[in-house]
């Protein structure tokens, strides 16, 4: 049992150390030039006025915005394409031999290959959410500035015990906006996902013979699970008018197609709603045993696989 | 005093009987090509016994079984009928691997891993680890001659270099039996006489070795037994020895002056015994192409050095 355990963390670290060398945490680079990019935009949009409070408030919701959607975005693509890749290179540089012949489980091999994945998503998620915690804090520090600026501008402000309530109040809705605890919340929920789509294209791709099959089906079943909720809402919302065709078509896709609508719930945490971290815990053990069930119905499909 | 008796054979059959290293019975592998309605039998009944310490060549054409039957060993693939067995074991269980080396054919590794480090990811695989694997990693460094290749990544490696750190981490765990897929294909006839060389020390060490390839001299110069493999069949099978003997006749070396005059007496000489005078045929003996160019190479001083690619 630890052997076996030290045989995935082995396979899953040479994973990791495979797509660092390949220079794949590069991409990383477009993610940070796009970030520091909108909020150069978005601030040479903004000019000083009556309510620089308000103003800020509405840029840094965008940079947020913004953020968590590039966040969502590269790590989708970096988890697809490293995933759909996976099985398809070890089988054409013909590693996976060399590690199949050595007394490693095939189960192993593919936990391994998955560790690795789940490190690499895990270490590109740290790397943007930092880049993306210091464009915020820039956002914070020019939002003071412009905020105490406009104050300065009114004289002697500051033994005006009134105005100087009104600037800590502009200053606080700022800050509020920037250091939202909810954000860990939404990154976490962004992760999730990621790792869910990763495990949708491992177990494709322990059946598929091309990587671009792969990349095109899970691409085809993201969109599926975020869909899937509306019509479900659609139809079974309808009670007696939908057919029992259209509720058991219903019923399996949702069976076999994981809900990737629910994470829609990270646009609430961006839209400033609060979402109790008891139903953020829900939809994270929602994605567990999705993750789970996909991991193991590979590991069937690849114990059957010739190679 | 008959069942004394009974025991005491059994006893010293089991000793003396050879403990088999590989054993196959009917192994048949079939690939069904749906498309064509067809099936593809890549390896028909095979029936193979391999001893242990025994080194053993597999031989044929492209496409004839062998590639087949070694991954059917390895429990890579499954057989579609027949049995194999490896040490006794089946050959996908972990108990069979822990006891076998692998080299595929062409194999590529981690092309961004360095010789150490790809040594150390396979030793770690094999539950090798600590200073044990730090002494195995100089033991075999040293073994296939690999000292310059430690720090540089595997993509800048010859074809030569790659072959021997194949070796090296198909011997990583101290296995008892090495399947070997072409480990001279592409080589140069310098490293590939290296590595002729390596197989034989790793006899001497009591492995069992089994190898294919296509160069028929290297097999003739390592292999205590052959089978021949051809459309997925063994055709032929037996130790080199009773393969190759020409029992019709006899070879009698003899100094390369002697003239026309000479021979004749000679073979006059011969025929009184009764032998048939016009058999008897004066030829000089050739050296093989590869014997030539080894004694030619081999006597520049450079020549061990490897040359990696520019």
């Amino acid at each position: 049992m630890i052997s076996s355990l030290q045989r995935i963390i082995v396979i899953g670290r040479n994973t990791l150390t495979e797509a660092v060398r390949q220079k794949v945490l590069n991409v990383l680079l477009i993610f940070a030039v796009v970030l520091v990019s909108c909020s150069v935009f978005i601030s040479q949009l903004a000019t000083p006025g009556l309510d620089p409070a308000g103003l800020f408030d509405e840029q840094i919701k965008f940079v947020k915005d913004f953020g968590c959607g590039a966040i969502g975005f590269f790590g989708f693509f970096i988890a697809l394409l490293s995933t759909a890749l996976l099985i398809p290179q070890e089988l054409h540089n013909r590693t996976i031999y060399t590690i199949l012949a050595k007394p490693v489980r095939r189960s192993e091999f593919l936990l391994g290959k998955f560790f690795g994945i789940i490190l690499l998503l895990a270490l590109c998620i740290s790397l943007m959410s930092l880049a993306f915690v210091v464009t915020l804090y820039v956002q914070e520090q020019v939002g003071l500035g412009v905020v105490d600026s406009t104050y300065e501008r009114m004289g002697d402000w500051k033994n005006n015990p009134h105005i100087v309530a009104m600037h800590d109040h502009d200053a606080a809705i700022i800050i509020s906006q920037v250091r939202d605890p909810q954000l860990v919340e939404a990154v976490v929920l962004l992760f999730a996902k990621i790792v869910m789509t990763a495990a949708i294209a491992l177990l494709i791709s322990t059946f598929a013979t091309s990587w671009i099959f792969t990349v095109i089906t899970t691409f085809m079943i993201y969109l599926i699970a975020h869909a899937e909720g509306l019509a479900r809402t659609f139809w079974l919302s309808q009670g007696a008018e939908s057919t029992i065709w259209q509720s058991a078509l219903v019923g399996l896709i949702s069976m076999l197609i994981p809900d990737m609508n629910s994470f829609t719930i990270v646009d609430e945490i961006l839209a400033g709603n609060h979402i109790p971290w008891s139903h953020a815990l829900n939809l994270l053990a929602y994605a567990n045993i999705y993750v789970i069930v996909l991991l193991a119905v590979s590991i069937v499909i690849f114990d059957y696989r010739e190679i | 005093m008959g069942a004394i008796t009974k025991i005491r054979t059994m006893e010293s059959s089991a000793v003396t009987a050879p403990t088999l290293a590989v054993e196959t019975i009917g192994l048949t592998k079939r690939y069904p090509l749906t498309w064509k309605r067809k099936v593809l039998v890549a390896l028909d009944s095979l029936n193979l016994q391999v001893k242990q310490g025994e080194v053993f060549g597999l031989l044929g054409p492209n496409g004839s079984g062998k590639s087949t039957t070694l991954k059917l060993l390895l429990g890579l693939i499954v057989a579609s009928e027949g049995e194999a067995r490896v040490f006794g074991l089946p050959p996908d269980s972990l108990d069979a691997r822990r006891r076998v080396g692998f080299l595929p054919e062409n194999p590529y590794f981690y092309a961004f891993l360095n010789g150490d480090e790809t040594l150390r990811f396979y030793g770690k695989l094999c539950g090798v680890t600590g200073a044990k694997l730090d002494k195995r990693i100089e033991e075999l460094i040293d073994l296939v001659g690999l000292q310059n290749g430690r720090e540089r990544p595997l993509r800048s490696y010859s074809k030569g270099m790659l072959q021997r750190i194949g070796l090296a981490q198909a011997l990583i765990h101290d296995p008892d039996l090495l399947f070997l897929d072409e480990p001279t294909a592409g080589v140069d006839p310098l490293g590939s006489a290296q590595i002729r060389d390596l197989i034989l020390r790793l006899k001497k060490m009591g492995k069992t070795v089994i190898f294919s390839s296509h160069l028929l001299e290297q097999v003739q110069e390592v292999a205590d037994r052959v089978a021949i493999f051809s459309l997925g069949k063994k055709v032929l099978e037996g130790s080199l020895e009773s393969l190759l003997t020409e029992n019709q006749s006899t070879q009698v070396l003899i100094p390369a002056e002697m003239n026309a005059e000479q021979q004749d007496r000679l073979r006059q000489f011969i025929a009184r015994d009764g032998v048939d005078a016009q058999a008897i045929r004066f030829t000089r003996p050739h050296l093989s192409l590869e014997q030539l160019y080894l004694r030619t190479v081999q006597a520049q001083p450079d020549a061990a050095k490897d040359s990696p690619k520019p």
